[in-house]
This record gives C-alpha cells, structure tokens and sequence, in this order.
C-alpha cells in the first residue's frame, strides 16, 4: 500500500517536466493562432511595428463587427448550416441503408455496387472538379445548394458505408431474426432496429463527414458563384481579396470562420477525437 | 425471413438514392473526364478529338507535371521522416502524462486540424508575410535578421515553408492516430516487461514499436496517399509559385482549366492524378498485406 502511494508521488513528480516540455511545445503549435487572435484585435497599422505581440489597449472589438457586417459572416453561417445539415444527415440515413441492404439482404448486385462504392475512396475530390464544373453548370445545379450538397453527399458516402458495413459486421443477427419473427416489415426493421442498434457508428460518421465538408473549400469556391449562397470558409478568401489593406478585419474573419468549428470541438471534443480516430483506423 | 430480407423493392429504394447521387457526383464525372482529356476543347467552341496527344504530352513533354510529382514525393517523404516521428513521440509522451492533463494536451494538439484549410492557409500567409509576419520580426530581435525572406515567394524557401505548413496542419491528425493506438496496447505485456526490468527506452523500442506496427503501418500509408491529393493548401498559399515550385498535380490541373483555358488538356491531367491515386492505394494496400500477412 505504502509502495503504491509512494510510486504515484514519484510518478506525479516525475511527469512535471513532461507536463512543461508538452506545454511549450502545445503553445508553440498554437502560436500561429494566438498571433492572429492577438492582432486581429489591434490596429492594421499595429503589425507594422516591432512588436511580435501586443497588448491592444483597449482592444479593438470593432474589427469584429466590421468583419461580422462586411463579411457576411451571418448569410455564410445560415448557407454553410443548410448545405452541411443536409448533406451530413443524407449520409448518416444513405451509408445505414445501403451498409445494410450490402452486408445483410440478399441479392444478386450487392458485391459489384458495394465494390464500386468503397472504390470511391481512392477518387480524389479535385479530379471531379473540372467534369463536376461543366457537368453542374449545363444542368444549372451550379450556384445553388444542390450544386454543394450532391457532391458533398456523393464522396461522404464511400467512408460512411465503409465505416457502417464494417459496424454491421459485429452486429449479432438474432435480434433482426425475432424482429423478423414477430413480424416486423422491412421499414419497422430498418427504422426500429437497424437504426437504434448501429448508433455509435452513425456518430461516428456524422463526425467525420462534418469535419469533411463544414471546413471544405475548393468546390464551395467551383460550383458556387452567387455570393449569396456561399458558405463560410470562403468568407475569408473573399474578404482577403476585397479588403486586402484592412489586416486587423482581415484577421477578425478568419477568427469568426474559425469560431464555430472551435466551439463544436470544444464542446464534443471526447466524440470527435473518438470518432476519427475510428474512422481513420477503419478507412 | 427470407421474404424480409430479399425485399426486392425495398432493397431498391435502400440502395438507388445514395448509389445514384453517388453516381452522379462521382462516377459519371470520370468518366466525361475521360472523354473531354481526349479534346483539345477550350471551354468554348467546337470539341475537337486529339485522342491521346495531351497524355503523351503529359508524360513526355510537360516539365510541370513531373515537377509536381516530385513536389507530392517531397512532401511525403519528410512528413514520413519528420512529421509522423515526431507526432509518434508526442502521441506517446502524452499517453504518459495521464489524467486530466492528457485529455487537455490531445484536445490542444488537435485544434488545427478542425479548423478549415482557407483559415489556416491565409493565416500562415500572414504569419509568414515579409513586412509584418512574426515569423520575421521573431528572427530580427534573435538576432538572425539576415535570415529574414519572403518564405512563400523565395524560389528557394517556398516549397520547404509550404510543406511546413501542411505538415503543422495534418500533425494532430497523425499524433491522434499513434495516440490511439498506443492507448490501444494490451497492458499486461507492458506490465511483464516492466517486472521483467525492462527500462523505459527498452519498453518503446522493443515493445511499444512492434506493437504499434499495424497503426504505423496504416498511418504512414495515409500519409503517402493524401501527399499527391494536397490542393487546397497550395491553393491558398502559393498557388503553385513562383514559377511552378510549389505546384501539386490538383491545383496544376486546376490552374490549367480555370486560368488558362485549357480544358481538354487540364482533364487528362485530371485522368492521370485518378490513376495515380488508385495505382498508389491499391499496390500499397497489397504489399501490406503481404507483408502483415508475413510478419
């Protein structure tokens, strides 16, 4: 007992080099951030100086507002919210469908499509640009939500069945057999059982395709010109461009880009670390 | 049973909405990607077939496009030689620290990685910038002023700042990974080494590493893969300057659609980087398994 005690002090007294060494080394990542948050409360003219930080005094919470107005903060929110909503929720609802009618119903096609599917893993996205441009464009889906979310939902998919089929894979069939039994119809069985039984994994595929598509960039930029349904990452590239001089705003955007996602992890930062890591082990 | 489960209808609507959106965003793309790489079209005008002249051309006579291989080759050697050494060390120190604070370090190191890629590529843009950057002002009062250069746009720093960068960027994701794994070991053999009197380097080298082999293994493959899919980074940072190097074969191709009209030539670009990619994954997928099959 005594041996126990002593052994935890020691560790306890050892780890506080550690502790100090993962501290510098935690601010040091995050330098980057702590600069551009420090200044994006200054003066533009303040980064001119020979400050590496600064204390603003008093702190300049007008960049913020000029940023929210100027920015368009709150419409790129409300666009980013729908487009990501509905795109997350169709793939949660689409990979426990498909996971199941590929992994635990019989017919004839199940292997080839579900081959073809987990295919799209290895599709990178920027490949599907150019055609996805021209094709978008014809059929005039460019420039609306659709334009976003089909390709959103499309390559969020293959992860998402991958992930479920592997899920399904430990799911004992006895409980869907006496659901069956007792006379459960396919809806009742997907809806009543499937759904509730393979929760951790549609977590964990929320997870990952929100952290996939709420940061995206580069097809929210192709497919979308309409300024009045882009989402909001591409409020600091547009800022960046229209008020270039103004680096104090400019820093104060990408700030309320970033807050949403940081306030997200904040909160459910447990079930985010837990479902990548899932998700990248599986993928 | 089998009446539920054969479903066809069922199976149908489970099946069609998903594979078809799938389809579309995704498949049907490729393929016209396939078509158009087969043009000389320009994005306006009559399609013009010149079948396999702007692959040839590709492989035979575009300097850019082996300069951006190389590049995606660059980076996924010192990510594989710094990056993912390092963020194994880290994962492992913090796994040691235990309690509270080892949640704590885990959250701070991730916290790059959920914010987007145009946040944190125009901050590194600013933090690098050649008049009010920190990175800089931080070497002038260290006294390395002579140091100071303009990190994205010097032909001979610009690749190594942008490979920094991405690699600040995908560190947590790595550390997250390795983390994982190490708190994934079983503990009772590190238990019997310890009575054993294995010392604390012992324990990593002979113990932990081999353990983690299947998480390195899978990590490292990872890292290779999303090494030739970098854009968005480059994107927003140099766009592929000065002169071609820092360029990556999707933002190439991007440059090459959208800036120079060059559809027909940009699509087959496009073609290539697809067979790249799925070549890539499927020959390391295999020799994984040969080779944890042999281990």
């Amino acid at each position: 007992m005594i041996g126990v005690v002593k052994m935890t002090q020691e560790k306890k007294k050892r780890s506080i080099p550690l502790t100090v060494l993962l501290t510098l080394v935690a601010l040091g990542q995050l330098v980057p951030l702590i600069w551009l948050f420090d200044f994006s409360l200054a003066k533009s003219g303040d980064l001119f100086g020979s400050n590496m930080f600064i204390l603003p005094d008093p702190p300049q919470w007008g960049n913020y507002a000029k940023a929210w107005i100027n920015g368009k903060i709150p419409q790129y929110f409300v666009n980013s919210i729908i487009v990501n909503a509905v795109s997350i929720g169709l793939v949660a609802v689409f990979s426990v469908t498909m996971a199941y009618a590929f992994t635990r119903m019989k017919w004839k096609l199940s292997k080839p499509l579900l081959a073809l599917v987990t295919i799209g893993i290895m599709v990178p996205i920027h490949a599907t640009l150019l055609p996805n441009f021209l094709i978008f464009t014809r059929l005039k889906i460019a420039d609306t939500y659709l334009g976003l979310i089909l390709p959103y939902v499309a390559f969020g998919l293959p992860m998402g069945t991958f992930i479920m089929t592997g899920f399904m894979e430990g799911v004992p069939h006895s409980v869907e057999e006496s659901a069956i039994l007792d006379g459960c119809n396919t809806r009742q069985l997907i809806f009543r059982i499937i759904f509730p039984l393979v929760r951790p994994a549609i977590v964990t595929v929320i997870i990952m395709t929100y952290i996939s598509t709420w940061n995206e960039f580069i097809m929210a930029a192709t497919f979308v010109a309409d300024d009045s349904l882009r989402t909001l990452p591409y409020a600091v590239y547009n800022f960046a461009g229209e008020y270039s001089a103004d680096y104090a705003v400019q820093f104060a955007v990408m700030m309320l880009v970033a807050l949403p996602s940081l306030l997200i992890y904040a909160f459910l930062s447990d079930r985010i670390t837990a479902g990548v890591t899932e998700g990248a082990l599986k993928g | 049973m089998h009446r539920v489960l054969s479903n066809k209808r069922a199976i149908f609507w489970m099946v069609f909405p998903g594979f078809a959106v799938f389809c579309f965003a995704v498949f049907i793309p490729l393929f016209y990607s396939v078509f158009l790489g087969m043009t000389d079209w320009r994005g306006y005008g009559e399609i013009h077939m010149v079948w396999a002249q702007n692959f040839s051309k590709i492989l035979f006579h575009d300097p850019v496009f082996w300069i951006s291989l190389k590049n995606a080759l660059l980076l996924a050697v010192l990510t594989m030689l710094i990056q993912h050494p390092v963020a194994l060390l880290f994962a492992y120190l913090i796994a040691k620290v235990g309690g509270k604070r080892e949640k704590l370090f885990r959250t701070l190191f991730f916290v790059p990685c959920v914010i987007s890629t145009v946040v944190t590529s125009r901050m590194w843009v600013a933090f690098l910038s050649p008049t009010y950057g920190l990175v800089n002002h931080f070497l002038k009062a260290v006294g390395l002023g002579f140091l100071q250069t303009d990190w994205l746009s010097n032909q001979r720093t610009a690749i190594y700042a942008l490979i920094f960068v991405i690699m600040w960027q995908g560190f947590g994701w790595a550390m997250l990974i390795y983390y994982s794994g190490i708190k994934g070991l079983p503990k009772d053999i590190m238990e019997a080494a310890k009575v054993d009197g294995a010392n604390r380097f012992n324990l990593l080298w002979h113990i932990t590493l081999p353990l983690l082999r299947p998480v390195i293994v899978v990590n490292l493959t990872v890292a290779l893969i999303s090494s030739f899919k970098q854009m968005e980074t480059i994107f927003l940072t140099t766009n592929g300057g000065p002169g071609n190097t820092t360029q990556f074969i999707a933002n190439y191709l991007y440059t090459e659609a959208f800036s120079a009209q060059k559809y027909g030539y940009a699509n087959a670009i496009s073609v290539l980087f697809v067979v790249i990619c799925i070549l890539a994954t499927v020959i390391l997928n295999h020799s994984l398994k040969r080779d944890a099959i042999e281990s």
